[in-house]
């Protein structure tokens, strides 16, 4: 069973951008694309970078130290010189807040 | 020269390119035999973690690991480490090895790199107080020196020397930078740049030597002693000297292609032969921002010119050539350089500089944006890039 933890309000995630959060210790990324909330580990599988210092484009988050791109949908490599996918969490909005399953 | 399928690729140099070369050919679905050659005894690394984590004690074996032994079996591709290529024939399309052994190729990849340049006197017997820095074994041999060390000279303000040389402030060590020019970084910044730099080392306590030469270098066991171009003299434990890179062309150049300080290469890696590519830091390529065509020196080249290279092989599709771009990383300061600084007439600040932000917009003569540089900004460097991605379309459309 998904072990699900408020990590913040909905308000707070910005549209096509990024907010990084911290919840159990543990650094994630929040993104909204089209309305719909996405999280990632919040750090670069490459570099020790936080995806959410990082720039938001096509779907994608940017690295803001190398340059690689990684798919905000499913933290998988999109380009160089990103080769190991990012962890993804499953999230969901409960009233007007998010909750990410850990 | 479009490589079949079944093909045999020969790649010489498993550095960034070597690497990005070889892995770019099996992601892109290519199933023939893949062979890649380094000098060194290890798999594919990136560089740029030597002169910090690595210099400052991170395993030297998983930092930057690029392409492991695992992986490279994985992906069937055979590494050929600790070996160089002598010769290359053209005419029957293989290299041959100092081992003696010869591998045919239908296509075949050149990243051979670079080397330090070397100080232009002999080392004598102090050699083993003088430091390049490269490889991994390199960064192995100066950290091993520094430990116990009170004292390090840096011969040449570029960016290894100053990224060494905050490593080693940052350890405790008495640091000295000698220059030989008015600046810092004058090849890789503008001055304005240079100068927030320069105020950076000093603030952490380095003791920089602007326009000073080093006439000779004595070492007696004990230490070293460089006679500045002054007369002065300067005692330390050890000595590290980065005052630039030289492109690996010896191999082009016996095989006969064409050189001009570097392997010129079109803007996907062709070389004058049609079975032949290169990238990375050997090759000599067009300049995206259509000035003069370059050599760059940097991990990101090194990386995206191997992706390219492997792509134009196969036959695809060009990917749009990314516009030059570099970082260091010195204390906490994070510097992204993107463009062409020495085409910059003028800088002027896009952001308002604080104690450990700043970022500047270069313009050259003419007034048009050729690049930025950002320190702790890499959002304003995004601007930017944006900003000459947008203008360079727009003129070629």
């Amino acid at each position: 069973m998904t072990d699900w933890t408020d990590v913040a309000a909905v308000e707070d995630v910005p549209d096509e951008d990024v907010l990084g959060v911290v919840a159990d210790g543990l650094r994630i990324a929040l993104f909204r694309l089209e309305g719909e909330i996405f999280a990632l580990h919040d750090l670069c599988s490459h570099g020790q970078a936080f995806l959410s210092d990082g720039f938001v484009e096509d779907g994608c988050v940017e690295c803001p130290l190398h340059q690689g791109l990684i798919d905000i949908r499913t933290g998988a490599a999109r380009s160089a010189p990103i080769t190991e996918a990012v962890r993804s969490f499953p999230t969901r909005v409960i009233g007007d807040r998010v909750e990410v399953g850990l | 020269m479009i490589l079949a399928a079944d093909g045999r690729v020969v790649i010489v140099g498993a550095g960034q390119a070597g690497a990005w070369v070889a892995r770019t050919l099996r992601d892109e679905g290519f199933t023939g035999e893949v062979t890649l050659i380094g000098a060194e005894a290890y798999h594919p690394y990136e560089r740029p973690p030597l002169s910090k984590d690595v210099l400052k004690g991170a395993d030297a074996a998983t930092t930057g690991a690029l392409l492991t032994a695992g992986q490279a079996q994985a992906l069937g591709i055979t590494c050929l480490l600790s070996q160089t290529v002598t010769a290359i024939d053209r005419a029957m399309r293989q290299v041959t090895c100092v081992s003696g052994q010869t591998l045919p190729y239908d296509v075949l990849f050149l990243t051979t790199g670079s080397r330090p340049r070397p100080l232009p006197w002999p080392e004598g017997e102090g050699a083993e107080r003088l430091h390049g820095l490269r490889t991994r074994d390199d960064a192995l041999r100066l950290r091993s020196a520094l430990d116990g060390a009170q004292s390090l000279a840096v011969i040449g303000g570029g960016l290894i020397g100053l990224e060494v040389a905050a490593t080693a402030r940052q350890s405790g060590l008495e640091v000295t930078v000698i220059e030989a020019g008015p600046r810092l970084c004058a090849r890789s910044l503008p001055p304005v740049a240079s100068d927030w730099l320069a105020d950076l080392h000093r603030q952490n306590g380095v003791s920089l030597r602007m326009g000073e030469t080093v006439a000779g270098v004595q070492s007696d066991g004990l230490g070293v002693t460089l006679t500045l171009g002054d007369g002065a003299t300067l005692r330390v434990d050890q000595v590290l000297v980065g005052i630039g890179i030289l492109p690996e062309t010896g191999l082009a150049q016996s095989a006969g292609l064409t050189l001009n300080d570097g392997i010129v290469v079109d803007a996907e890696g062709r070389t004058s032969d049609p079975a032949i590519f290169a990238a990375g830091d050997a090759t000599r390529q067009p300049c995206p921002m259509g000035a003069a065509p370059l050599r760059q020196e940097t991990w990101a080249n090194a990386q995206a010119q191997g992706i390219g290279a492997a792509r134009a092989a196969l036959g695809l599709a060009p990917t749009r050539v990314k516009l030059p771009w570099f970082w260091s990383d010195q204390y906490a300061a994070n510097i992204q350089v993107l463009g062409r600084p020495d085409l910059a007439a003028t800088c002027i600040e896009q952001t308002a500089p604080t104690a450990d932000t700043a970022s500047w917009r270069m313009l050259d003569a003419a007034g048009t944006l050729v690049g930025a540089v950002a320190v702790n900004a890499p959002r304003a460097l995004r601007d930017v890039r944006k900003e000459m991605e947008k203008a360079r379309a727009a003129k070629q459309a």
